[in-house]
């Protein structure tokens, strides 16, 4: 498995964790106070703290046991797995925010579609790296 | 995804080039082993510029690497087109 491969393994798992870490706070979108909640901005706060922590270390141990992998420049396949598998987290992400947006007249308030939105933005990177990784095991 | 209609020699003449690994041709061509491995198991095509060096790098012609092989009528019917980067 290449190093880029265990990196998107290591992002997916660290955030598919922490987003259902986060949606098990978040109540349900209809039932959230019309004033921003403190105590979600500090959930929120801790997730992105801890994602981005838990990435560098992981990335940092990846490295110490693959350096000449880590280093290397990203080859032409690489490059277009990576288009590739944005390609499709765009459309999951088009879909999931128009639709956030849509929940407005289904009685949710605008804080309610704000985490609506954010929650369409990370399920699209989860995808992205899922995707990713799909890509990598078929060879292309 | 099926088979790309590029076929290629490269398992053969890494073979007859003193069992050369696609770990030391990868790095002789710029790539990683996975996309060597790819490109052998006709999974990806390769650019132009890398099959050029993946020529070079085994020491032959293009031609001797890489084949663009015709498909017959049959398979035409019977197998989609594969896309191609």
């Amino acid at each position: 498995m290449s190093f880029r491969e265990k990196s998107a393994w290591v992002t997916l798992i660290t955030l598919i964790v922490l987003t259902i870490g986060f949606a098990l706070h978040l109540p349900r979108p209809w039932t959230l106070s019309p004033a921003p909640s403190p105590f979600l901005f500090h959930v929120l706060v801790a997730a992105i703290v801890a994602f981005v922590a838990i990435a560098v270390i992981a990335h940092i141990v990846l490295a110490i046991f693959s350096p000449h992998d880590a280093r290397a420049p990203k080859d032409e396949r690489e490059r277009l797995i990576e288009l590739k598998s944005i390609a499709v987290a765009a459309y999951v992400y088009a879909f999931l925010s128009l639709g956030s947006v849509f929940t407005i007249h289904v009685g949710a308030n605008q804080i309610g579609v704000g985490y609506l939105v954010l929650l369409s933005f990370v399920v699209a990177e989860i995808v992205h790296y899922a995707a990713r990784i799909y890509y990598y095991r078929r060879g292309f | 995804m099926g088979k790309t209609r590029i076929e290629n020699r490269i398992r053969r003449l890494r073979f007859d080039r003193s069992e050369m690994t696609q770990q030391e041709l990868a790095e002789k061509v710029g790539v990683t082993r996975q996309t060597i491995n790819a490109i052998e198991l006709g999974k990806y095509s390769p650019s132009l510029e890398v099959a050029f060096r993946i020529a070079h790098a085994l020491g032959v012609s293009l031609e001797e690497v890489f084949s663009y092989r015709e498909e017959t009528d049959e398979e035409t019917r019977s197998e989609p087109r594969t896309k191609r980067p």
